[in-house]
């Protein structure tokens, strides 16, 4: 146990330089830990909006139907959906089963016509596990979109809401008359007169100008589905359990439909997940070469100072590589003390920015800014502080080395 | 390979040599190096060191003394000639076998104290004994007895920096003596020191070759250590020029 002690005492010698070391180690373990904590509510807030947008934890479809649009409406769909989705529900892991229709036409208010990407939802189960709720208040906002409302469960009704943006290219309003025009899975086309109740506003441009949402039973009556429906979206009750209960619901479903969990399907929160891994893994890596580098020049300077007292300790008796093993430790002791008093600190500033609820921007492409909460992200604190630990183990190898390589008599007569 | 386990009292059989009386014996040892442009270092010179022996050698700057004792520290090989200690050659030993033999057998005492600045006169009495291996209450109790010996047993927690310099060169001989070691190697122990302190320093060494049996040898210019040791060799431009003293 000499050696520790040693490295200790050391490392304590020249107190200022050690703090200037520990506040590069500080800064380094800060940052990488901020933005993991950063990255993961930006990907669980991804992961929530796909998830709550529709797609749900795992998304039951035809296997062909991510492979080419479509003919005509439901050519890609699940033939008896609606029993299938009856059936899934006695299921104990499945907390709800959401069947969609999924369907594409003209929407038109007389004098022009506008194409549109629908979607027919259950209108009493829709509100209970997505987050159209949210979209709605948002288009409520919007020009025209006062007193939105979720559309009727009664059969019967023609309800309609709209993106922003399609209700704006059409100069609609909550209360206006529109006509759907679309295919049936026949190749006919057919058309029904709705009403618009509501404006949904879903955050992305592109989205608000060509979608729609219609009841199960309006879109069913467009396209002529029966009881074929094109998706269904299944809700666990136990989220975390997605990847372990895929292959069983694969098995329960049987091979003419396929089970895909939300992340396969969610594109946006992949390139998204891609972007922001590789930025981090390029400030991670600029990060650590800075600690490296500077971790180094402290260690290589405290051997230049020490060269007559590891002469002396090699005349004593201490082995080459007890001298490598002693820098060893002075690293490993830089490494533990700058990486935990990094940690309390980016719990303490973690807490202090979470509690200020600062609103950040709203990102590329989106329409709404968020509020900051970085999240608590134990797998990366405990990652950084491996990598940084390991970056002064290495930072110290050179350093190491040098001492271990003085000849004992030029390091005795060193001034 | 070395053999991690092997002693030096426990020699392979053909390293044995020939086993003599002398602690030290250095035979026909030629270490020559460039200094400022002219040769300089130590130049076929055989001497012996006997057990319990304080040995000094004498001669002006550049007659090879810090040379000689660096060769016999191991901490140095020589270019020609050969080192024994208790009567083994040992100068041609690995790295790694001549540190454990400084460890277990060997002492040093530097011309500037050379304690651990960090490290408290105890601490830096129990490295040496530490880096033996040995437990931590024999390390303590070893530590102590021997800094008690030269006397600094009230100065145990001191810093090297809250000391004088007679008492920094107290413990570094204490941190010489507490291995129990064979022999203590000295270069110019009193040259930082002042006559008051220089004397009785070199008394104290006497002292430890008479009660413990451990041999010195000293390297110094330095009159009044001279006049107190059992064997002088006379240096001058690295070669032996007379032996005084009876061995």
């Amino acid at each position: 146990m000499i050696l520790p002690r040693l490295a200790l005492r050391n490392v304590l010698r020249n107190r200022r330089r050690t703090t200037l070391t520990l506040l590069v180690v500080i800064a380094g373990y800060m940052s990488l830990s901020l933005a993991g904590g950063f990255m993961a509510q930006t990907f669980d807030g991804l992961s929530q909006a796909a998830i709550r947008g529709g797609i749900g934890h795992i998304q039951l479809l035809h296997p062909q139907a991510l492979e080419g649009d479509e003919g005509q409406s439901l050519e890609f769909a699940i033939p008896e959906g609606e029993a299938l989705a009856s059936r899934l529900r006695s299921d104990p892991s499945i907390a709800d089963v959401l069947p969609r229709i999924q369907f594409m036409g003209l929407l038109s208010n007389g004098p022009k016509s506008v194409a549109f990407l629908g979607t027919g939802v259950d209108p009493v189960r829709e509100p209970q596990f997505m987050a159209v709720m949210d979209s709605l208040k948002d288009g409520a906002k919007a020009n025209g979109g006062a007193d939105s409302r979720w559309v009727s469960a009664a059969p019967g009704s023609r309800e309609v809401i709209l993106g922003v943006g399609l209700a704006k290219s059409l100069g609609a309003t909550v209360g206006s008359s529109l006509t759907l025009m679309s295919t049936n899975k026949d190749g006919g086309l057919n058309a029904l007169d709705v009403e618009v109740v509501g404006l949904q506003d879903l955050g992305l441009r592109e989205l608000n100008e060509r979608v729609l949402t219609v009841s199960l039973d309006t879109a069913s009556n467009l396209v002529d589905a029966g009881s074929a429906r094109s998706r269904l979206s299944l809700l666990l009750k136990y989220p975390k359990d997605t990847v372990k209960e895929l292959p069983r619901i694969q098995t329960l479903v049987g091979k003419d439909v396929q089970a895909l969990p939300w992340y396969e399907l969610a594109s946006f929160y992949k390139q998204v997940k891609l972007l922001y891994l590789a930025i981090f893994g390029f400030m991670g890596l600029v990060l650590f070469l800075v600690v490296l580098l500077a971790t180094a020049n402290t260690l290589l300077m405290s051997v230049m100072e020490r060269v007559r007292e590891f002469g002396t300790l090699r005349a004593m008796g201490m082995q080459a590589s007890q001298l490598t093993s002693l820098l060893q430790w002075e690293g490993a002791l830089l490494g533990l003390c700058g990486s935990g008093l990094g940690l309390l600190l980016t719990l303490i500033f973690r807490l202090a920015v979470n509690a200020l609820h600062l609103q950040m921007p709203a990102p590329p492409g989106t329409s709404h800014g968020y509020e900051l909460n970085i999240h608590f992200v134990p797998v990366v604190y405990f990652g950084v502080f491996i990598g940084l630990q390991l970056t002064l183990q290495f930072s110290a190898l050179f350093p190491g080395l040098k001492a271990a390589k003085l000849r004992i008599v030029e390091a005795l007569r060193h001034v | 390979m070395q053999n991690r386990n092997r002693t030096f009292s426990d020699p392979p059989a053909s390293r044995i040599h020939s086993y003599t009386s002398d602690m030290l014996e250095l035979k026909n040892i030629t270490r020559a190096y460039e200094l400022g442009g002219e040769k300089a270092g130590a130049f076929g010179v055989s001497l012996s060191v006997p057990a319990g022996c304080l040995a000094v050698l004498a001669g002006p700057s550049g007659s090879g003394k810090t040379t000689l004792l660096q060769l016999a520290g191991l901490l140095d090989e020589p270019d020609e000639g050969e080192v024994f200690l208790e009567g083994q050659p040992v100068s041609r030993l690995p790295e790694k076998a001549r540190c454990e033999l400084r460890l277990r057998r060997l002492g040093f005492v530097f011309q500037s104290f050379n304690l651990v600045p960090v490290l408290s006169a105890l601490e830096n009495v129990m490295l040496p004994l530490q880096l033996q291996g040995l437990k931590d209450e024999d390390v303590r109790r070893r530590a102590a007895e021997s800094l008690d010996c030269v006397g600094l047993s009230d100065r145990l927690e001191h810093r090297p920096g809250q000391l004088s310099g007679g008492q920094q060169q107290r413990v570094a001989i204490a941190r010489a003596l507490a291995p129990r070691p064979i022999l203590v190697l000295a270069d110019e122990p009193t040259a930082s020191l002042d006559h008051a302190h220089g004397g009785p320093l070199m008394d104290l060494m006497a002292q430890q070759c008479r009660e413990s049996g451990v041999s010195f040898l000293v390297a110094s210019h330095d009159p009044s250590v001279i006049s107190r040791a059992d064997l002088v060799f006379r240096l001058a431009d690295g070669r032996l020029v007379a032996t005084e003293g009876a061995a």
